[in-house]
């Protein structure tokens, strides 16, 4: 079992008050509380189903609360003004009263829109972010699934969201969209190459692409200062593949500086300008939870995962990740846009050499070490 | 006394009377007589011969104004022409034609900006232009029948207007195996287009190839109401509605103008520096509604810089509010003077004004953090929407879009009026031509206006109390001489905003026509994007500051 080498190594790590790593994943778990496990595979595929139904669930609820509130918020303290503040404490109840004026909206289809595509782009550029969450280790035994290529696994269908927005982007039959589609697929591959990339020089390190062996990895000691051990999070280890990767991730997510598939005052809304209604919040959904999942990998992958002080790890994951969505708010009230060609030409001619100059560095350093 | 006013470079030549009619010589017809320059009437086939010969041998490069009109005899185009390197040297080209053949020879060889012009005077009045490259109805809807500023116009007619696909103009040359363009409808609805703008573009890719902008969404019949006001009460608030972005006191000043020069009245200098500190005050609101909406198109969201604008702008909107009792259509001038005095207690005013010009340069330190020292906001602005002063010169280009090109032209100090000559403060002029020198320029005039309004400020505190005249003596009922022709023109906060009129001898215009600086900067527009990006068309777009309200008036 993975999980025991993060078992085994709590007690040598930062904070060995809590144990970063559950040895049990959260589906085995359940069939153990439910005795769900008696019943063979059925059993086994239910209680993997309520885990996963839990995962999914956590994320989603997290979306509900930055979409409405968090983001209107956030936006507003960088630009002096209050937001949304009438319905109940500090305005939170704003997220039961947009859930409800965005559902009762009218569905408007183009006429002319590719109906299977059409309807199908919003549920594949939800359902992609949720994918990766599977994989994520969430401190407390909150983990879905530990396969061997967890991190190739959640680049992979992470990816898959570029093919809902291009659907998007043509299905509408709209020519602002189709332009949101291109530029949105081209931003893509720009920054998925260096994103994986650096990705990559995380798994030299770690030696392996498991996520919960990932996580254990960065749990070891990198330097005592005054008798305070600072643990190895990737982030600290190797602070420009970090800062390369978050780069990165901006653009991958579509988030300002890197906005352009959107671009509102220049293609009206990109991919989404014909969404409406229903469609229009799983789209929306979906960029959030795609936010989120690039926090979820960077706080796995460079911050030591649900790892942190006193506080139970989940708590730290969320603070982790959010703190990554704080990150995209205040780029967006900070930083103007690139422009399309400006910003392919820092994905291939910037991003991506520095990506490969890391990648071999890192090689390097970890083969002369070994 | 205005050491920073003198303009460096060589004096322009003085041109006198003599000299331009030994120039037109017998092409001339007849004489005019304009109150603000010399007139010619000249044949309608000679058009472009005698401005040829203004522009190249006379130096006047600057068409300023084109009015169209008619009368119970004839049609009458009137081009008046303006030297840039001095506006106070003027003349008045009248272009006579017959009512049942109204054929004029189209002027826009000699200057671009005759293109709009002349399609305006098509669509409205009803004069052909020969030669005139695209010869289409500009603020009217293509299908509009009759020529509404036309005598015989029946305003009862019902209209129809069509809605026909727009077809792709460039569509036949660049068809082809390898390149495909794509036609886009940018507007009348859209983020970027700062009211109800349609830019009918044509892309190849993410590259504009084709652009031209669709105006007249907003257009409101403001000269002929004009016309069917008094001059003395009546007209005064129309000025509030050309640009409603806080210049309101600028555009009632250029009203003012004209009409005090028309029927010569003499306004108190008091009344004068309270115009010059209002002006100056709403040229502040509105440079800081420009930067704020120009980094909303180049950020693409509500930024924080776009916040601080409105934040800062609110501040002058307040103090406007004080002085005029309104906030968007001050109406606050009057022939002759203002309304009313400062705002009791007269020292609130003052010092919450100061309080205002004292806090204005820690934020423009942080629009410059924000701004202009960002380097994404200068590769985004940086030689893009490049306008050169020649092209800007041939467009009619004026105010910060012209002194971004280098243009050193400021009607402020070259046609001097209201309380200006007397103050210290400089003409900014920036020769990046690009879309990031329109915002320095912009930036920096709202330092100059702020050093206007301090100077005017220490006058109007001094000001002994019983010579506080804020209006003179105007007769109830102004009835200038029939057939008094004139064009002025002030420095607006987007440029050259010109007024002319005729008199026909009743309490109301014969004729009301406005020289519109946004309808100018706007048909720049092509020369500044083609052959760039979406994004820096939009962002040009954004630089030139357009008005719709002005633009279609």
């Amino acid at each position: 079992m993975p999980g025991q080498i993060a078992g085994a190594t709590a007690g040598t790590a930062a904070f060995p008050a809590v144990p970063l790593q559950e040895t049990v994943l959260l589906p085995e778990r359940i069939g153990e509380l439910t005795g769900l496990d008696g019943f063979g595979l059925g059993g086994e595929l239910l209680a993997t189903f309520l885990a996963a139904f839990l995962i999914g669930n956590l994320m989603l609820a997290m979306t509900g609360v930055a979409g409405p509130w968090a983001k209107r918020k956030i936006t507003a303290a960088f630009t002096d003004r209050i937001a949304v503040n009438r319905l109940g404490p500090a305005g939170l109840f704003i997220i039961i009263a947009d859930a409800v004026r965005l559902l009762s909206k009218e569905l408007v289809v183009p006429e002319n829109a590719d109906r299977p595509a059409y309807d199908l782009a919003p549920i594949v550029v939800a359902s992609s972010a949720l994918l990766g969450f599977a994989v994520i280790p969430m401190g407390n035994g909150i983990h879905l699934a530990d396969p061997e290529v967890g991190l190739a696994y959640v680049f992979a269908v992470s990816g898959i969201a570029s093919l809902g927005l291009v659907m998007a982007g043509y299905a509408s039959a709209n020519k602002y969209s189709l332009l949101g589609g291109l530029r949105a697929v081209a931003q893509n591959v720009a920054y998925e190459i260096p994103l994986v990339v650096t990705g990559m020089s995380v798994v030299i390190f770690a030696g392996t692409l498991q996520m919960g062996e990932i996580v254990s990895a960065q749990a070891e000691p990198f330097v005592t200062i005054a008798g305070i051990s600072i643990p190895s999070w990737y982030a600290l280890v190797n602070p420009f593949a970090f800062v390369l990767f978050l780069v990165a991730n901006f653009a991958e997510v579509g988030r300002n500086p890197f906005d352009t598939p959107e671009a509102p005052t220049e293609i009206v809304a990109g991919y989404q300008t014909e969404y409406s209604s229903v469609y229009f919040v799983l789209i929306y959904l979906g960029e959030f939870l795609h936010i989120f999942l690039g926090g979820a990998i960077i706080a796995t992958i460079f911050l030591g995962g649900p790892a942190g002080p006193v506080l139970p790890g989940i708590v730290w994951f969320i603070i982790k990740i959010w703190a990554v969505f704080f990150a995209t708010q205040w780029l967006r009230s900070a930083v103007p846009r690139v422009r399309i060609d400006q910003l392919i030409e820092i994905g291939w001619k910037g991003l991506l050499v520095l990506a490969f100059a890391n990648l071999i560095l890192t090689a390097v350093i970890v083969g002369l070490i070994a | 006394m205005s050491t920073g006013l003198e303009r460096g470079g060589q004096p322009p030549i003085e041109v006198t009377e003599d000299d331009l009619e030994a120039l037109i010589g017998d092409r001339a017809l007849a004489r005019d007589d304009h109150m603000n320059a010399p007139g010619f009437v000249i044949r309608p086939d000679d058009v472009q011969s005698v401005l040829t010969d203004l522009r190249d041998e006379a130096g006047f490069d600057h068409l300023a104004n084109l009015t169209a009109q008619e009368y119970a005899d004839r049609y009458e185009s009137i081009y008046h022409l303006r030297k840039y390197d001095d506006p106070t040297q003027e003349v008045s080209v009248v272009v006579p034609t017959t009512t049942d053949d109204p054929v004029s020879q189209s002027a826009e060889p000699v200057f671009r900006t005759a293109d709009w012009h002349e399609r305006e005077a098509f669509d409205l009045v009803g004069i052909d232009y020969e030669g005139h490259p695209d010869p289409r109805r500009i603020l009217l809807p293509e299908t509009w029948q009759g020529h509404p500023l036309s005598r015989g116009y029946d305003q009862e007619k019902p209209q129809l207007v069509t809605l026909t696909e727009h077809a792709n103009p460039v569509q036949p040359d660049h068809h082809d195996d390898e390149s495909d363009t794509m036609f886009l409808n940018i507007g009348p609805h859209h983020p970027a287009t700062h009211g109800v703008l349609h830019i009918e573009t044509v892309l190849d890719g993410e590259t504009v190839v084709d652009v031209d902008p669709d105006i007249g969404y907003l257009h409101r019949c403001e000269e002929q109401m004009c016309q069917q006001g008094t001059y003395r009460h009546q007209i005064m608030p129309y000025p509030d509605r050309w640009d409603y972005v806080s210049a309101g006191l600028l555009n009632e000043w250029a009203y003012a103008r004209t009409a005090e020069d028309l029927a010569d009245i003499e306004v108190p200098e008091y009344a004068q520096v309270i115009r010059t500190m209002g002006a100056e005050l709403c040229r502040i609101a509105s440079h800081m509604l420009a930067l704020a909406t120009f980094a909303l198109d180049v950020y693409g969201d509500f930024t924080a810089i776009f916040q601080y604008g409105m934040r800062d702008r609110e501040v002058v909107q307040d103090i406007l509010e004080d002085l005029t009792g309104q906030r968007l259509m001050f109406n606050y001038f009057r022939l002759g003077g203002v309304a009313w005095d400062l705002p009791e207690p007269r020292e609130e005013f003052i010092e919450k004004t100061r309080d205002f010009l004292d806090e204005l340069p820690a934020k423009v330190d942080e629009y410059n953090d924000l701004l202009t020292g960002n380097e994404i906001f200068q590769i985004r602005t940086h030689d893009t929407g490049i306008l050169e002063p020649e092209v800007a010169k041939q467009y009619g280009c004026t105010g910060p879009v012209a002194r971004g090109s280098g243009i050193d032209y400021d009607l402020r100090r070259d046609d001097p009026y209201g309380y200006y000559d007397n103050l210290e403060w400089d003409v900014v002029t920036e020769d990046g031509c690009d879309n990031y020198s329109r915002v320095l320029v912009r930036m920096q005039e709202v330092e100059e206006s702020a050093k206007i309004i301090e100077q005017c400020l220490d006058l109007l505190e001094d000001w002994p109390e019983d010579e506080r005249t804020v209006q003179s003596n105007v007769p109830r009922t102004l009835k200038p001489d029939a057939d008094t022709e004139i064009y002025r023109a002030v420095e607006g906060a987007k440029g050259e905003l010109g007024i002319y009129i005729r008199s026909d001898g009743t309490d109301k215009p014969g004729r009301f026509k406005i020289r519109s600086p946004c309808f100018h900067n706007l048909s720049a527009l092509p020369e500044m994007s083609e052959g760039e990006y979406v994004p820096d068309l939009i962002a040009s777009l954004g630089s030139l500051d357009i008005v719709l309200g002005e633009v279609d008036r």
